[in-house]
């Protein structure tokens, strides 16, 4: 059995981090340091080898089958173009993270004891190489396998910090939502591994080959079903604004910036490689609903991030909003493909255009998480209305967060723009290609997209002026000090990678070149967007070509800046007087500035009816009702998914369980007699059927 | 003129038409409605006036006269009166709110365009968005009667409606018979003077919302 | 697709909108004045204003960061980027290709963030007030100038302001189709809301609760101010020659020839004039709206853009 020197690379980095746990029994920072250094190692590791195999000579999957471990299957690795291309992303965002988490935690909880320390070191590890090898997997069960790896070391990360019971509880529903859509990808795989007869892929495309409309598309809605759980779409999300925040920041940018998109993976590996009919256009109805899936998401996504003051589950509103941008591209390829002749360049934009928003949302999301993990380790506060002032006193964090908002925000010359430029062309072929109501459809998810972009603006406005900037509102914001200069080194990773991605994205297309190709079976990425050499992205779909030229933009804007300083001195160059704020002649304090929840009211009552926001106020007077003592006022804006999906559903199992309860009787011969009637109805079942 | 430009000023006016009628929809004060259907049935008479030239037929003349005098200024100078006379809050009160009305009008002139293009070899013989637009207008004509509270501005929305049917006729049979136009212009008077005699005389006595009509069950 | 305007003509088009902006806000203001049987102050005052603000010094909170000190040299460098992209002279992509209209839209979204955060940086309720009106606006219109773009970009195939303006066709007449009417209906509804104007917002006054953008700018002094100025002038005609690059005919004459570029740069300004003066207009004949109430009228604006795509599309 030959083993491939880089893949058995990257295991042994992250073995070796895992193992490095051990090292607990001496010291426990002992055991952090080496664990995370494996990691970084690993993460580099990573990068090496899809580096290598997406700008390298273009060659068939790098396959290779590990020892058997289980006798009715053998275990394989098979990476391709848009495995490498998955890898890239978890190891960009590894690398900073590995940097960035040995002084988080120093910093964060500093009473941790050694066997805290190793876990965290243990299940990090795992998780990583998990997340790793899920992407590279060439058959069923590596990919379970892999899948369960992931779900159970980041539920050991989210719990592992437990101040006050909140994080157990987060991650119980984490991991009670994360197994349900399991089960979904169980019964797909499984459908088509009976049918097929082995586990590896090429048996499984096979086999799905000679399938039926009808059960390739419920083996598909199935499959949907299971990643959109793991990926946080729309109504299946309810987990992710709680479990993301409960982790350590560094994971929580892990999860955010990469184990959503290890789903994206799930479900393009599925709808355009292992379910796809060998020759013609997928059925409509899954692009459609990705489509609606993504637009949805991305909408209500934004919607509830800005009424959030929590930094990181604002954060974590905000994965879902980008998620479903994702899934817009992903639709639209699904739609496009093999439609006509025509369709194979849309589906190649779009499909770019949601893998360049993966890697995008990956670097941002990551720094803006590692940002908050910062201001959370030097303030032990999350909550921003208790923030404030920050930026002079973390001036490095603070600018690094500032980059990380303008990205997110899609606004030039970042990444985030680019990647959403490339969505809109996307709809726009769509919108010109599609009649009757497809193009209409497509037309009102363009609308959608627009809205959420200024709402991410207006969230990423409050969410870092508020913390950031003005006066600082309680001590703890007062005495705070810039974060240790390894986390600022991850921080500035990452933010390097968005100015790169945003400056010089038609370079970044020669990336995208092995997935798309491989995928589609048609021209590269490169070949559609850069016609006109690396520095000009241009989409063509009608008779005119629009062009987009980031790194003349970027050379205008900096020559416009130079002047425009300049300008800004003045004719007489004067020194600059400070003054108080103006407040209409008091002093000012810090109750004078704007709090989030001000800031976001305007939305909230705009879009009442999608928030259905709920006030409460209690008035306690003395004696008349005129004079009141005491004015109390509560509101919340609760997930509108939670309210009327899940507590319904909740409510109906603990009906029902109730009424069960009332017939145990509590004697061990019923139970066990029902034992035996399972077992018996099991065998009647599948034993006497058809031989 | 040829029947590539009639086409292209048919779908101009019918999108002029459908500005007017979302100014309708939009409106909140009772004058801006009564000024919006003035200059719709003016949008009418030209269409009919257009169609009059190139098919040549006499009756479309007739009814392009009528529509003029009768519908962009007659009935609208007499509802002007009306609310003169009135001398009462001239805002118009939506019973549900301006928004939702908006959003169900976006979701009528979709669903018309999709009946439109589901009619197959009919669509072909007819000119260009003339059908969509004009079934869009009649439904929201009916939009509007349902969702104010005053008088007038239901009266606005049955002469949008009546707009809405004559530029259908127009479009898909290139005239109607003119007894019929007649007729429908006859009924459309007798309902505008009886609207105002029962709003002046209900005036003299109580408020003229047509909510409190219903105060008069047995 | 390369085209034939030159990157130097780019270069001085921008400019061109530069010193274009504070002309036409004179302008607008010397109409409001005389339909208000005022004299009102000259046509250049704005740019005595701006010579004035040059020559102060500068004031600055003492809770700022040091970020405020740039936010105004990033908003100016933002915005007159996004004049690159308007085509004034003449239609026609460019020869060096540089952006389209979500770019430009992409820019202008880009001042105003950054001034929004500047706004918030001085601490104090003025600027929070301002910033948070301004950014729930904002998003409320990128829907609609979506839709508004995509119908004129549909039928041209290209989102690229200049393509987009020579296929409005070379020729003085409107040769709108019907879409193009409710189109252009929708975009008039929304100028005021870019432009912050009435109905929308005031730009004559300096009471917190009557003012978006002004609210943002209460904390900048000397030639701070006088950057962000001139970018809120140079934001206006972009947005007007945004409008009338998607909506009103391009110039006829052929290019190269020095009475073409006179031809094309009077009818650009005339077509801006056509535009100052709707908007002088609806200043006028108007009061502002509630803020509760603008996305209603906001929401006037987007049944137009959606009948024009229903028109384009179905």
């Amino acid at each position: 059995m030959e083993v491939d020197p880089h893949l058995s690379l990257i295991a042994a980095c992250y073995g070796t981090g895992a193992l490095s746990a051990l090292f607990a029994r001496w010291s426990g920072r002992l055991a952090l340091g080496v664990g995370y250094l494996a990691a970084l190692a690993g993460a580099i590791a990573g990068l090496w080898v899809s580096l290598d195999v997406l700008l390298g000579p273009p060659r068939s999957a790098l396959t290779q089958t590990l020892p058997d471990l289980f006798p009715f299957a053998r275990l394989s690795l098979a990476v391709d173009g848009l495995s490498a291309y998955f890898v890239l992303v978890i190891s960009v965002v590894a690398t900073a993270a590995s940097v960035y988490g040995p002084a988080y935690l120093r910093a964060h909880s500093p009473d941790a004891g050694p066997a805290r320390q190793a876990t965290q070191v243990l299940a990090y590890n795992v998780f990583l190489g998990a997340m790793v090898f899920l992407c590279c997997a060439g058959d069923a069960l590596t990919f379970l396998l892999c899948w369960e790896g992931m779900t159970l070391a980041s539920y050991v990360l989210v719990v592992s910090d437990d101040r006050d019971g909140e994080n157990a509880r987060a991650g119980l529903l984490y991991m009670v939502m994360a197994h349900g859509g399991t089960a979904l990808l169980l019964v797909a795989f499984l459908a088509l591994t009976e049918r097929a007869g082995a586990f590896d892929f090429a048996s499984l495309r096979a086999a799905a080959g000679d399938l039926d409309g009808a059960t390739r598309s419920t083996l598909f809605f199935l499959a949907l079903g299971g990643f959109a759980t793991k990926a946080g779409v729309v109504p299946l999300h309810v987990w992710l604004p709680r479990a993301h925040p409960a982790a350590p920041s560094h994971v929580s940018a892990l999860m955010s910036g990469v184990m959503l998109k290890v789903a994206i993976y799930g479900i393009l590996r599925f709808g355009f490689d292992l379910l796809a009919p060998v020759a013609g256009p997928l059925t409509p109805a899954w692009g459609w609903t990705v489509l609606t899936l993504g637009t949805t998401s991305a909408v209500l996504g934004v919607l509830y991030a800005l009424q959030q003051h929590d930094l990181k589950r604002l954060l974590a509103f905000h994965s879902v909003e980008n998620i479903g941008i994702i899934l817009i591209g992903v639709g639209l390829a699904m739609i496009a493909w093999r439609r006509d002749e025509a369709g194979a360049a849309l589906a190649t934009v779009a499909l770019a255009a949601a893998l360049l928003h993966t890697i995008n949302h990956a670097a941002f999301k990551g720094l803006l998480f590692l940002g908050a993990g910062s201001v959370l380790c030097r303030t032990h506060l999350r909550n921003m209305e208790e923030l404030g002032g920050l930026a002079r006193r973390m001036p490095w964090t603070a600018g690094l967060f500032l980059l990380g908002a303008i990205a997110i925000s899609a606004l030039p010359p970042l990444n985030g723009f680019v990647s959403e430029w490339l969505t809109f062309q996307a709809l726009l072929g769509g919108a010109g290609r599609f009649r009757g109501g497809a193009g209409l459809g497509v037309v009102v998810s363009a609308a959608m997209l627009a809205l959420t972009g200024g709402l991410a603006a207006a969230c990423f406005v409050k969410a870092f002026g508020v913390t950031f900037l003005g006066r600082p509102r309680t001590p703890h914001a007062e005495h705070a000090r810039e974060a240790p200069p390894s986390m600022i080194a991850g921080m500035a990773w990452l933010g390097a990678l968005c100015v790169a991605l945003g400056i010089a994205p038609g370079y970044a297309m020669r990336l995208l070149d092995a997935p798309t190709a491989g995928l589609l079976h048609g021209p590269g990425a490169s070949a559609v967007l850069t016609a006109r050499g690396p520095l000009v992205l241009s989409a063509a779909f009608g008779a005119d070509a629009t062009a987009l030229s980031m790194p003349v933009l970027a050379a205008l804007l900096v020559a416009l800046a130079a002047m425009a300083w300049i300008a800004r001195r003045g004719w007489r160059r004067a020194p600059l007087r400070s003054a108080p704020t103006w407040t209409c002649g008091m002093s000012p304090t810090a109750r004078f500035d704007y709090t989030a929840t001000a800031f976001a009211k305007p939305l909230r009552l705009v879009f009442a009816t999608l928030y259905r926001p709920r006030r409460k106020v209690i008035r306690d007077t003395a004696g008349t009702p005129y004079v009141a003592k005491r004015i109390r006022y509560t509101g919340e804006v609760v997930d509108l998914a939670e309210t009327q999906i899940y507590q319904r559903v909740q409510n109906t199992i603990t009906a029902l369980s109730r009424t069960l309860r009332t017939r145990s009787s509590g004697r061990i011969h019923a139970y066990i007699a029902f034992v035996l009637a399972a077992l018996m109805v099991t065998l009647l079942i599948f034993g006497v059927g058809p031989q | 003129m040829n029947e590539a430009t009639v086409h292209a000023l048919i779908d101009d006016i019918g999108a002029l038409l459908l500005f007017s009628m979302i100014l309708i929809l939009a409106a909140d004060q009772v004058y801006r409605a009564i000024y919006a259907v003035a200059a719709q049935s003016l949008l009418i008479a030209v269409a009919a006036g257009v169609l009059a030239m190139a098919t040549g037929n006499p009756d479309l003349w007739v009814i392009a006269g009528i529509t003029l005098v009768v519908k962009a200024m007659v009935l609208p100078w007499v509802l002007h009166r009306v609310v003169q006379r009135m001398n009462v809050r001239r805002e118009v009160e939506p019973v549900i709110p301006v928004i939702t009305t908006l959003a169900v009008a976006v979701g009528i002139v979709v669903m018309s365009f999709h009946l439109s293009a589901s009619l197959g070899a009919v669509r072909q013989a007819i000119t260009g968005n003339a059908l969509p637009v004009g079934i869009s207008l009649i439904l929201l004509g009916v939009l509007v009667m349902a969702s104010r509270k005053k008088a007038l501005t239901q009266m606005v929305g049955l002469f949008a409606s009546e707009n809405g049917i004559f530029f259908t006729a127009m479009a898909v049979s290139k005239g109607m018979p003119l007894i019929i136009e007649i007729g429908v212009i006859l009924d459309v008077i007798l309902a505008a003077l009886v609207m105002a005699i029962l709003v002046l005389r209900v005036r003299s006595t109580v408020d003229a919302d047509i909510a409190d009509l219903d105060r008069l069950r047995g | 697709m390369t085209g034939e305007r030159p990157f130097a003509l780019v270069l001085l088009e921008m400019s061109f909108l530069m010193l274009l902006g504070p002309l036409v806000t004179g302008i607008i203001q010397k109409i409001k004045a005389r339909l208000q049987l005022r004299q009102g102050a000259g046509v250049l005052q704005p740019y005595r204003d701006l010579a004035k603000l040059f020559r102060k010094g500068t004031v600055q909170a003492d809770t700022t960061s040091g970020l405020f000190r740039s936010i105004p040299v990033f908003v100016l460098a933002a915005t007159v980027a996004a004049g690159a992209l308007v085509p004034v002279f003449r239609g026609g992509p460019p020869a060096v290709p540089l952006g389209d209209a979500l770019l430009l839209l992409g820019l202008l979204a880009l001042a105003r963030f950054l001034t929004a955060v500047g706004a918030l940086d001085a601490g104090g309720a003025f600027g929070g007030m301002g910033a948070s009106r301004e950014m729930t606006v904002a998003p409320l219109v990128e829907p609609v100038l979506m839709m508004v773009v995509f119908s004129t970009a549909v039928a041209a195939g290209t989102t690229e302001l200049g393509a987009l303006a020579a296929h409005r066709s070379a020729s003085w007449l409107l040769a709108w189709r019907a879409a193009d009417f409710l189109g252009f209906a929708a975009m008039l509804v929304l100028l005021p809301a870019e432009t912050g104007r009435i109905p929308v917002d005031n730009p004559d006054t300096h009471l917190e609760l009557t003012m978006l953008h002004e609210g943002m700018l209460l904390e900048h002094s000397g030639p701070g101010l006088g950057c962000m100025l001139l970018a809120s002038h140079t934001r206006q005609v972009v947005t007007l020659g945004f409008v009338a690059a998607l909506f009103l005919p391009a110039s006829p004459m052929a290019a190269g020839s020095a009475l073409g570029f006179l031809i094309g740069a009077a009818a650009f300004i005339a077509k801006i004039l056509v535009l100052a003066l709707y908007l002088a207009l609806v200043e006028s004949s108007y009061a502002k709206l509630r803020f509760f109430r603008i996305p209603q009228y906001l929401a006037v604006g987007f049944v137009c853009a959606l009948s024009a795509l229903a028109l384009r599309i179905l």
